[in-house]
């Protein structure tokens, strides 16, 4: 009797009596752990869910208009034209969780080391920065060697972290024979920062546990007419290797918000719950099409624009993203609102595959090529296929491969590939499409550029800089990511134009004319961009934040508040 | 002709042995099944024809009769290509290890010495080895999902335990008076091991192959639901990998359950005659 | 020979195996397109970080200088560094390994408890029910497809019963909370359970069918015969003369079963979120996380290796006419 005695208190414990005593305990699922707590290191997203709760930027964006707003700073930036240089006020009275102020110091100790030891997260939005100089301890002025857009959407929204921490660990790496692979390889166990929750516990293989931070700075500020938060106590990370699991957990309550997008197939089931909230947002993303334009037929505009007529992108978001999804006619999503251009060509938008085949068909006749037995459709919408498609130089094309990424990283574009080669191959173009290891195609695409065609896809940012990363032609270097090999020298000026120009409305225009001349060109062809599906409890928490990607954003949980019981 | 017709009379008595037949020439009806279907409709192509009514997963209709997958393919022409894909995966990688490990068996077992003792080495690592990691791993590594690639890997990990099998019988096979005949006679190692020893262990070849065929259709179907198969070729774990990814595991029993239950009865079919046919080359077992 | 040297034999054997495993291995990746950057695309990212970071793994050396480094890295133990994570092989693996011991041998363990007394009744029971019924519920299971069986298992009893956990090793809550050692030790029993009943019921017809096939040709020996001519009880015949003399063939056979059962160990943790090597290895291989996959494929080999080693010795100390 005796031994029984604890082990039916031990099953208690377990079932179900630890509930009420984690009221306010948000259970978050998520798909993997964090790989590091080191804010210089970490690149993936599992990281960056724990990570970004500990440390806070200069200034943020707004969740509904993503306007840019001060954070840690006071005030806009005062930016001065004529010398390049920007002045920075901080907001004072802000402390790191262990008690030291924060000041202008821990600024530019940071920017200091982004600089130094040229950290490769950090430095595309940092290069750019002569010097910071602290005024003083509330004051800040930016040298820059340049004016670049990016200081306001990149470099004045990196994180701060503190100088008191990591001064001796900075100083200890500068020491060693490779300092900047000590920086990244500092295993932080205790975390400081001063963010709205702090670390509290890390159990490797199963949980992260984060503390409310009492002294949050921004405690009871008013943003877009909400008080923040933080109201939840505490925020426990539990892994599930599986969204089925994670379903699962979210239907039984032992998590409150799956930290992750969900597929269409578990929406149905779910909606039923009355429990249970569905949320759809788009993705700030693109999947496209990219050829090799050093080599043939890739090179020759009029057949990218035929293969562009001929992928049916309404077919693949109808069936492949059971219309969770938009066609991409753009390399800017249409959800990023003020940079997305509306008017670039779309090509083969409602037309019929009859209709598809037929505009090829005249694009590539009209570009020189020809066939051994012409592809037609026939009046009864029948399409006899086309054989042996030649260059207007007399060379057959020869066979290609459409690189798609395996099953185990996305298996619909892998789907999606096939559709394409079904498609292609109905007016004669003789292409495979090849699943092939993530790892493998990046290494041919990027390092190698040993490849015909591949389908990708970009987790994108807000600020469009990114089309200049992608299209500009110094970016045709191994490793860069112009892979392509898409240069135009008239791209390149506008590109370059628009990095430096301040003036919002200005870039725009600059970034739309962008826009048109990759479309009109197609080294890339946009297939679409998903829509970010969510699943929460709406009986344990209210107050989440819908966003462009979705509502596990920073806002969502400083707004998030407790449902007391009985209250639904 | 007489021994096979009395062995096949013995099998017939194996109550196990003709389940697993049976079940196998359901399957066989099922492959057959499979290229019918695609010209009564175009919408039954199992990767790419889609019924223009359905853009998500239903339950089994009267024109899908197991229903539709995530984009509305039909799940029955699915499962009847997959049986195709099973046959040929499993058969082909069999036959592939059973080949080497017969022929490495053989080597082994008839030249003996160090021939013998590096060959059997390699066996005896690659036996120990747990042959799905590996399997997995050099998947990874070649990092192209092409459905032969796969085929062939699994068909060159898969041979250790024919060989062995076949290395004994060799050996006792060697002692024989008859061949010792042939060796007095004249003739060459080769023609004394394709003439008169090969003859005699094939039957031990083709019942390793039975369970070759199991291994291997596991093996690939291991390898396509943790995503690193052929994505291009409708296999049976490829469906489960679809199902699985898409979110219906636990929603739509009708997509999940066939493909599952089809790999397992295969493999255990397979299984099911290579162990009447065990019983009957390996009298011993045998019932007195 | 005595024990002690055929044990030192044996374990000269292990050594070279390995030797050359870990030369597959090391080849295999080697010759084969991407390394550590070929995950990282990142627009933010400069092209030259990613040379920084060949450079961080030593893959710009010459190719026999990285195997030398390897190999002394494997020697010590230590496996160098993650692709992946920001650890070093051996701490990642380390914590992996006790979880998958723990399932594996506990699975073997109990499915040979169940899987030897059955084989002895049927084969003793030769042509009945009881060994038709056996037979092909044992086989089976012993050839379902393990990934699809699994998440049955899971649907059934995890989510429309709620008997067990969905998957995973422990329950966040109970760990987070400082319970104290035995509701942890509960905990993670209750997550043993189902992932430990799937593993059982693939293995044990492995022994059943062993033992029963031993037992059958044991029952046919002469000394057999004899002591049912001497009349004695069968229960007796059965337990003491058969059925122990049966035993030694499936000893050995545990070689392959243990290989055998890993394949299945490998999906299973997958299946049930066990945080074991299995699992690693499969993530490590998606992640393309090759040092950690090369790592945890060699811990399985070792645990393999010496599992036969020690099935070896216990097959020395089983049969004494055996001598070494």
């Amino acid at each position: 009797m005796k031994k029984i005695i604890p082990l039916l208190a031990a099953f208690f414990l377990i079932s179900g009596i630890i509930d009420p005593l984690f009221a306010s305990t948000l259970k978050i699922g998520m798909q993997d752990e964090p790989k590091t707590l080191n804010p210089f290191k970490a690149s993936d997203v599992w990281s960056w869910n724990v990570i970004g709760f500990f440390y806070e930027g200069l200034y943020t964006r707004n969740p509904v208009t993503f306007e840019i707003i001060p954070w840690l700073a006071e005030g806009d930036p005062e930016f001065d034209k004529k010398t390049n240089t920007c002045v920075i006020r901080l907001k004072k009275e802000i402390r790191w969780e262990d008690g030291v102020p924060f000041t202008a110091q821990d600024v530019v100790f940071t920017a200091q080391v982004f600089l130094d030891f040229k950290v490769p997260r950090y430095i595309s939005d940092w290069d750019f920065i002569e010097k910071v100089e602290a005024l003083d301890d509330y004051a800040l002025k930016f040298y820059l060697k340049e004016p670049y857009a990016i200081f306001f959407t990149g470099t004045l929204m990196s994180l701060i972290v503190p100088k008191h921490i990591w001064e001796p660990i900075v100083e200890e790496a500068k020491e060693t024979k490779s300092p900047l692979t000590t920086l990244l390889e500092y295993e932080v166990t205790k975390p400081i920062g001063l963010g709205s929750f702090r670390f509290s516990r890390w159990h490797r293989g199963a949980y992260v546990k984060l503390v409310k931070n009492p002294g949050y700075f921004a405690s009871g500020r008013k943003v877009k007419g909400k008080i923040v938060g933080p109201y939840i106590d505490e925020i426990l990370f539990k892994i599930y290797g599986t969204t089925d699991t994670a379903i699962l957990a979210l239907k039984r309550g032992e998590i409150d918000y799956i930290w992750w997008p969900i597929q269409p197939g578990f929406v149905k089931d779910l909606e039923g719950n009355p429990k249970i909230g569905v949320t759809n947002n788009p993705e700030n993303g693109l999947k496209y099409l990219a050829f090799n334009l050093r080599r043939t037929p890739f090179s020759d505009i009029n057949f990218r624009r035929a293969v562009a007529y001929l992928i049916d992108k309404d077919f693949l978001v109808r069936r492949i993203l059971q219309n969770y999804g938009e066609r991409m006619d753009n390399v800017v999503p249409p959800g990023n609102g003020f940079w997305f251009n509306s008017n670039t060509p779309k090509y083969g938008k409602g037309m019929s595959r009859q209709e598809r085949v037929k505009k090829a068909v005249e694009i590539l006749e009209r570009g020189g090529y020809s066939w051994k037995r012409r592809p037609k459709v026939l009046e009864n919408g029948r399409i006899v296929k086309g054989e042996g498609l030649t260059m207007p130089d007399g060379t057959l094309v020869k066979p290609f491969t459409i690189l798609t990424p395996p099953a185990d990283y996305d298996p619909l574009r892998a789907i999606a590939g096939l559709l394409i080669q079904e498609w292609l191959r109905e007016v004669g173009i003789p292409v495979t499409s090849a699943p092939t290891s993530f790892g493998d195609i990046v290494n041919k695409v990027n390092t190698e550029w040993d490849f015909d065609t591949y389908l990708l896809g970009w987790r994108l940012s807000l600020d469009p800089d990114y089309m200049r990363t992608f299209f500009h032609s110094k970016e045709i270097v191994r490793d860069g990511y112009n892979s392509m090999g898409y240069s135009n020298p008239a791209f390149d000026r506008l590109a370059d134009r628009s990095a430096k120009e301040l003036d919002e409305e200005k870039r725009r225009k600059s970034i739309f004319e962008m826009q048109e001349y990759i479309i009109k060109e197609a080294p890339y062809i946009p297939l679409y961009t998903s829509t970010s599906i969510e699943a929460y409890r709406k009986d344990r928490f209210t107050g989440w934040v819908n966003q462009l990607d979705g509502i596990g954003n920073g806002w969502s949980f400083l707004f998030l508040k407790p449902i007391k019981e009985g209250q639904e | 002709m007489g021994r096979f017709k009395e062995n096949f009379n013995l099998f017939r008595k194996n109550r196990l042995g003709m389940t697993g037949l049976f079940i196998l020439l359901f399957f066989l009806l099922l492959v057959i099944l499979g290229p019918i279907l695609p010209r009564i409709d175009e919408m039954y192509r199992p990767m790419t024809g889609v019924d223009k009514e359905i853009l998500w997963s239903t339950p089994p209709s009267r024109a899908h009769l197991l229903g539709t997958d995530f984009m509305g393919r039909d799940i029955l022409s699915q499962l009847a290509h997959g049986a195709r894909i099973a046959f040929m995966v499993g058969i082909s990688a069999a036959l592939a290890s059973v080949l080497i490990g017969t022929l490495v068996g053989l080597v082994a077992g008839y030249f003996g010495r160090l021939t013998d003792t590096l060959l059997m080495r390699l066996t005896d690592i690659l036996l120990t080895l747990p042959s799905l990691p590996l399997i997995i791993i050099i998947a990874a590594a070649l990092g192209k999902q092409s459905l032969w690639i796969i085929v062939g890997i699994i068909g060159l990990i898969g041979w250790p335990s024919t060989a062995r099998v076949i290395r004994a019988q060799t050996l006792s096979l060697k002692e024989r008076p008859f061949i010792e005949a042939a060796r007095v006679s004249g003739a060459s190692n080769f023609r004394i091991i394709t003439r008169h020893i090969a003859p005699n262990i094939l039957p031990l070849s083709f019942l390793y192959m039975t369970f070759g065929v199991t291994g291997a259709i596991l093996a690939e179907a291991g390898l396509s639901f943790l995503g690193l198969g052929d994505p291009s070729v409708v296999s049976w774990g490829m469906m489960l990998q679809w199902c699985f990814t898409t979110g219906h595991t636990f929603r739509a029993p009708y997509w999940v359950l066939p493909p599952g239950l089809s790999i397992s009865l295969v493999t255990f079919a397979f299984y099911l005659i290579g162990r009447a046919l065990d019983e009957i080359i390996n009298p011993r077992l045998r019932e007195r | 020979m005595n024990l002690g040297r055929f044990i030192l034999n044996r374990l000269g054997q292990i050594v070279i195996t390995l030797f050359i495993i870990t030369t597959f291995l090391f080849l295999l990746f080697r010759m084969m397109p991407g390394d550590p950057t070929s995950m990282i695309l990142d627009p933010k990212m400069p092209p030259e970080a990613k040379e920084l970071i060949r450079k961080e793994f030593g893959l710009d050396k010459p190719l026999m200088v990285q195997y030398l480094y390897y190999l002394k890295n494997t020697l010590t133990g230590n496996f160098g560094k993650s692709f992946y994570y920001p650890e070093t092989v051996l701490e990642i693996v380390k914590r992996k390994l006790p979880p998958t011991i723990l399932l594996f041998t506990t699975a073997v363990i109990l499915s040979y408890l169940i899987g030897l007394p059955l084989g002895k009744t049927i084969a003793w029971r030769r042509g009945s029910r009881l060994e038709m019924g056996a037979t092909v519920f044992g086989l089976f299971f012993y050839t379902v497809f393990i990934p699809w069986f699994g998440l049955i298992a899971i649907w059934v009893f995890s989510y429309r019963l709620g008997w067990f956990p969905i998957g995973g090793m422990l329950t966040p809550e109970v760990w987070a909370a400082d319970v104290g050692l035995f509701p942890k030790i509960w905990d993670v029993l209750y997550h043993l359970i189902l992932p430990l009943s799937v593993l059982t019921l693939l293995f044990f017809a492995g022994s059943m069918l062993l033992m029963r096939n031993s037992m059958l040709e044991t029952l046919r020996e002469d000394y057999i015969l004899t002591a049912r001519a001497k009349g004695l009880p069968e229960r007796v015949i059965k337990n003491r003369h058969a059925a122990r003399n049966a035993m030694l063939p499936v000893v050995t056979a545990l070689t392959l079963s243990l290989a055998f059962s890993l394949n299945g160990g490998v999906l299973t943790e997958t299946i049930f979120s066990w945080p074991g090597l299995g699992k690693a290895l499969v993530e490590a291989v998606l992640n393309h996380d090759y040092p950690l996959a090369q790592a945890a494929f060699l811990l399985l080999a070792i645990l393999v290796l010496f599992a036969n080693l020690l099935a070896d010795i216990l097959y020395a100390y089983l049969d004494p006419r055996i001598k070494y």
